[in-house]
């Protein structure tokens, strides 16, 4: 091996295009960001007591709150890099917190194997995602769309609107409410998902597939790479994530509900494209992935901590509000480098 | 004094970057004549016809229509002008009913006109009984048959009054009884005074319905005689002509044992019926044929993309059943497809990607990427194939065409095959790259591989071939030895004896 030179990382070329690539941009941004709240949504209390953004009572409590949607995020993007979406895992989250509810509350199973078999079904269901899209060749768009509805209206079927699961023992709420090791139980978990799809997609012949597949499904398919069984593995994967969101979400709720992660995969879509996965296919990384999901999460956050948001009490609609401002940005951020470029030769081409 | 031709096209020229696909053409076209275009692939017919459509400006010569020479010609205007082309895929829309697509095409566009829907239908009812066509206005296009459709394009052509209708091969969906119908509608044009241009393989066709026809070759026109005045044999040899010599580098090995044997191989759905052949190891087995002789269709049989549903397929004495590409692969097949930029490369990776991405489970047995061995069998095959390019990271797109060819040819020697399918490895190559292509080629089948070559460049497929199968109409015509008078691969092509 000593006489082949250094193979680069993939995707990267010099330093000023590493400097200046769409992930670093996505990290000074969110640094500003970081600051500005840090400085503008911290006060001191009548009693003397810190309060607001800067406590780091504040900071892991922003981290607890990010995990599921930091998850759906994760179990997005190799499914966005092959092209496709997946608008069902917000709806497959509600469903997994009830059946996981319901196999321990009512089928009296205890907590560990309840959870497995809520992993097993997220599988499942994205099991069934995905052979609708490779079997039946329908668009993703339209399948996930169906099975959006499809989870969300079982799970509330299964309830019947009304029954929420609660009094799990508190060994089970640790995993949501309490902090192991100096961080929320729950992020742990976040982090070894992240490292898991990280290496998946970037270090192994899975995301080649992945990328291959979404740049070109028909080159892939020439290449003589599995198309249908990779795409399948994406929506898997989806699946059994969501399932371990939703496990996590009951957790730290202490409560399983039909109506649990209604929303979340818009978040969870918004957090990928951010993080620079392309919409398109074929780019992305999940290192993006978690800066887009760090920087919704401190915008939020954040907002609802400055003075002036609090007294218009105003915090949800201004974040939605500045979060779709930075996706914009972010998108067309990329697009501008090449317009002026384009332009550049057009006038000196004259 | 006869009247002025309706269209008169003088030295026409059109290059396309640094090809020149046409190099003065003239050719003319009387009122109530059928002028027959003739030509190999590549010789100039389509460019020829979307010039005088008005799709592409050409770079030089004149066009007169009907005395009067114009310029800045645009598809609008061509068919302002009388002009209307009907090409093999009818470009209607199969959502609308034949009297809304009528309409669509032969309204003036006005943006605040109200739509007269019974004229319309009066109109269409009127131009479809005009060519004998028994297909009610209201049916939707979809409904309606290739053939169908085709007649509606023909409607749609007197119904704009056209003086000029250009038909690009109408016959080569159609059944016998449908050519009748065809037949006899473009006589009734004749007829009425239109002048047809008419552009098939069929030799047969242009002795039943022609007056005139003119042969293309290497953009140039090589002579226009009266139908009458000419028989098959002559028309193979305008169409063939004295080749260019051009060194090809010869065989150096004797084949050796057969590696894969077809034996009456066929796919209905792709048209492919009844071929049997044998390709033995460090041979060229070449497929020469016209476009849509089944060539393309046949490899991606071999390569389990449009599975068979006939014959039998046998590699190295074992029989196959290929239903995917990933089994094909695993027996060790490969194949080059003819479209590089949407199948041969993935245009938006690097040239690392490309060269190992059907290797995957040999060089990444764990599916770990291991870069470092990725890179080193990058390289290798850059220096043995002399890829010009800036190195393993580089994207395929930014390649030329030629480059392009070698990446997509790397990544299917990686896999070590038995068996190299090469659909028309040299097509949109410059030269200097195809002579480095034909070297590797011979080289590749000296070291042992079987190799099949899929060429529309007859010099080239007869120069290259060790042997040659000649397909046409989805079946192996006949099989000639390497080095053939291209007169013989040409009238075995067009199925006549020469």
């Amino acid at each position: 091996m000593s006489a082949t030179p250094p193979a680069p990382a993939p995707g990267l070329g010099s330093w000023k295009s590493r400097l200046l690539s769409h992930e670093m941009l996505l990290f000074y941004v969110l640094i500003a960001l970081w600051l500005f709240f840090y400085f503008a949504g911290t006060t001191v209390n009548r009693r003397g007591v810190t309060v607001g953004f800067g406590t780091l009572d504040r900071q892991f409590d922003i981290l607890r709150h990010s995990c599921e949607i930091g998850l759906l995020a994760l179990a997005l993007t190799p499914i966005i890099i092959t092209a496709g979406i997946d608008l069902s895992v917000g709806s497959l989250l509600g469903l997994c917190a009830i059946l996981f509810g319901q196999l321990w509350h009512d089928g009296g199973l205890p907590i560990p194997v309840a959870a497995g078999l809520t992993l097993v079904i997220g599988a499942l269901a994205g099991g069934l995602n995905a052979v609708l899209i490779t079997a039946l060749r329908i668009p993703p768009l339209i399948v996930t769309l169906g099975t959006y509805s499809l989870f969300r209206g079982l799970a509330e079927a299964l309830t019947r609107g009304s029954i929420t699961y609660t009094d799990f023992p508190a060994s089970f709420l640790y995993l949501g409410q309490e902090r192991w090791l100096g961080l929320p139980t729950q992020a742990w978990i976040f982090f070894a998902v992240a490292i898991v799809v990280g290496v998946l997609v970037h270090r192994t012949t899975f995301g080649r597939a992945f990328r291959t597949i979404g740049f070109s499904p028909e080159g892939a398919r020439y290449a003589g790479i599995p198309v249908a069984r990779r795409l399948a593995l994406a929506y898997v994967l989806a699946g059994l994530i969501a399932a371990i969101a939703a496990i996590i979400y009951t957790a730290r709720l202490g409560q399983a509900k039909a109506d649990a992660g209604t929303g979340y995969e818009l978040f969870a879509i918004t957090a990928v494209v951010l993080g620079g996965t392309s919409i398109f296919g074929g780019k992305g990384s999940v290192i993006g992935t978690l800066l887009g999901v760090a920087a919704i999460a401190v915008l939020k956050n954040g907002l609802a901590c400055l003075p002036v948001v609090m007294r218009m009490n105003a915090a949800e609609e201004m974040s939605g509000l500045l979060t779709g401002a930075l996706l914009l940005f972010a998108l067309s951020a990329g697009v501008v480098p090449q317009l002026w470029s384009g332009f550049r030769q057009r006038a000196s081409a004259t | 004094m006869s009247p002025a031709p309706l269209l008169e096209l003088r030295q026409l020229v059109k290059n396309y970057g640094g090809v020149r696909a046409l190099r003065g053409v003239d050719f003319d076209l009387r009122a109530g004549e059928v002028h027959a275009l003739l030509g190999e692939n590549g010789a100039g017919k389509s460019t020829l016809i979307k010039v005088v459509t008005g799709a592409h400006a050409p770079n030089g010569g004149t066009i007169t229509l009907a005395g009067q020479t114009v310029s800045g010609l645009t598809p609008a205007t061509a068919r302002a002008l009388g002009i209307a082309c009907i090409y093999q895929q009818p470009a209607l829309f199969p959502d609308l009913t034949v009297a809304e697509n009528l309409a669509l095409r032969l309204n003036a566009p006005s943006p605040a006109a109200r739509m007269r829907w019974s004229d319309c239908r009066a109109r269409a009812t009127k131009l479809l009984a005009r060519i004998g066509a028994e297909i009610s206005p209201d049916a939707e296009v979809r409904s309606l048959s290739m053939p169908e459709q085709q007649l509606v394009e023909i409607a749609c052509a007197l119904g704009s009054g056209a003086r000029i209708v250009v038909m690009d091969e109408p016959t080569a969906s159609l059944t016998q009884k449908e050519q009748h119908l065809l037949f006899a509608v473009v006589r009734d044009l004749r007829q009425n005074g239109v002048g047809v241009i008419y552009i098939s393989h069929r030799l047969e066709e242009i002795f039943a319905l022609a007056d005139r026809v003119t042969v293309l070759r290497d953009g140039q026109s090589v002579g226009t005689h009266p139908v009458a005045g000419i028989d098959e044999a002559g028309l193979i040899r305008l169409m063939v002509g004295r080749e260019v010599a051009q060194i090809y580098p010869a065989a150096e090995s004797a084949p050796g044992t057969v590696v894969l044997s077809l034996n009456q191989l066929g796919c209905r759905s792709s048209g492919v019926s009844n071929v049997s052949f044998d390709v033995r190891a460090g041979e060229v087995f070449g497929l020469g044929g016209l476009v849509g002789a089944g060539r393309t269709e046949l490899a991606r049989i071999l390569f389990g993309l449009t599975p068979a549903d006939s014959g039998t397929i046998t590699l190295g004495g074992q029989t196959l059943t290929l239903r995917t590409p990933q089994a094909a692969v695993a027996h060790g097949i490969a194949y080059v497809p003819e479209d590089r930029r949407r199948h041969g490369v993935v245009l938006d990776l690097p040239i690392a990607h490309n060269m190992t991405m059907a290797i995957h489970r040999r060089l990444f047995p764990t599916t770990w990427l291991r870069f470092g061995a990725e890179r080193a069998l990058t390289l290798d095959y850059i220096r043995d194939l002399a890829v010009k390019c800036s190195g393993p990271e580089a994207r395929g797109g930014s390649l030329s065409g030629g480059n392009q060819q070698k990446v997509a040819l790397a990544r299917w020697l990686a896999t070590k095959p038995k068996l190299l399918i090469l659909d028309e490895p040299t097509q949109g190559v410059d030269v200097g790259a195809k002579s480095e292509i034909h070297k590797i080629v011979r080289r590749l089948a000296k070291e042992g591989l079987a190799v099949i070559l899929i060429s529309s460049d007859l010099p080239e497929v007869i120069g290259m071939s060790d042997r040659i199968g000649v397909m046409g109409g989805g079946t192996l015509r006949a099989i000639l030895p390497g080095g053939s008078d291209p007169h013989v691969v040409m009238a075995a092509a067009l199925g006549t004896a020469a």
